[in-house]
């Protein structure tokens, strides 16, 4: 029972990890860019956007299957 | 700070949630067809996808421009991290609460928006109004 609850934490945890890394990337990118073409803000804020819908697919899914873990499987 | 008060952008919202609920009823008529909670599990997996991605949509475009850079990157970070905790306290809720659920049809459904929804915003991207 305790390899499922170590197993959602590390599916949560490395999930966060990479989604942590990838929206730094991102904002800081996303302030650069910014900075360099301020005509281009707009364009540059709407494409974070969907880059960050992107990046957050697969932290996501693994939050569902990690909160299923918990209370269906564990539970 | 408030927020810009002329909208640089025009935010295509209601077109997104339209087509959202779409798909999600589509899917749900799919897994109808296995069993009814089948149908309504799919419903709810889909509804877990839609209300924190419109939260998020919601709080990214709440400051707009070159000018307010800095508040639009702490405002995507910000409107992440409660999209994430908002879709695990309603997977949470669903678990806990809902009792049975199809939980293959939920997660489908789930996925399925997950991997639709960028694509949604790809098609139909927010547009400048000059």
């Amino acid at each position: 029972m305790e390899m499922v609850f170590i197993a959602a934490a590390l599916i949560i945890g490395l999930g966060a990890l990479g989604a942590g890394i990838g929206f730094g990337l991102l904002g800081g990118k996303l302030l650069e860019s910014t900075a360099r073409q301020p005509e281009l803000g707009n364009q540059l804020q709407t494409k974070a956007f969907i880059m960050a819908g992107l990046l957050d697919a697969v932290p996501m899914i693994g939050v569902g299957i990690a909160m299923y873990l918990i209370f269906v499987v564990a539970g | 700070m408030s927020p810009t008060r002329k909208r640089i952008n025009r935010l295509p919202f209601l077109q997104w949630l339209a087509i959202e609920t779409g798909l999600i009823v589509v899917l749900s008529l799919v897994w109808f067809t296995e069993s009814r909670l089948a149908g309504y599990s799919a419903f709810v997996g889909g509804l877990i996808f839609v209300i924190p991605n419109a939260y998020f949509a919601h709080r990214m475009y709440r400051f707009e421009g070159a000018q307010h850079a800095h508040l639009v990157v702490g405002n995507m970070f910000r409107a992440e991290t409660i999209k994430l905790a908002l879709t695990a306290v309603f997977f949470a809720a669903v678990f806990i609460l809902m009792e049975p659920v199809h939980v293959p049809a939920l997660l489908f459904t789930f996925a399925v928006m997950v991997a639709l929804g960028p694509l949604l915003r790809w098609f139909i991207r927010p547009k400048p109004q000059r």
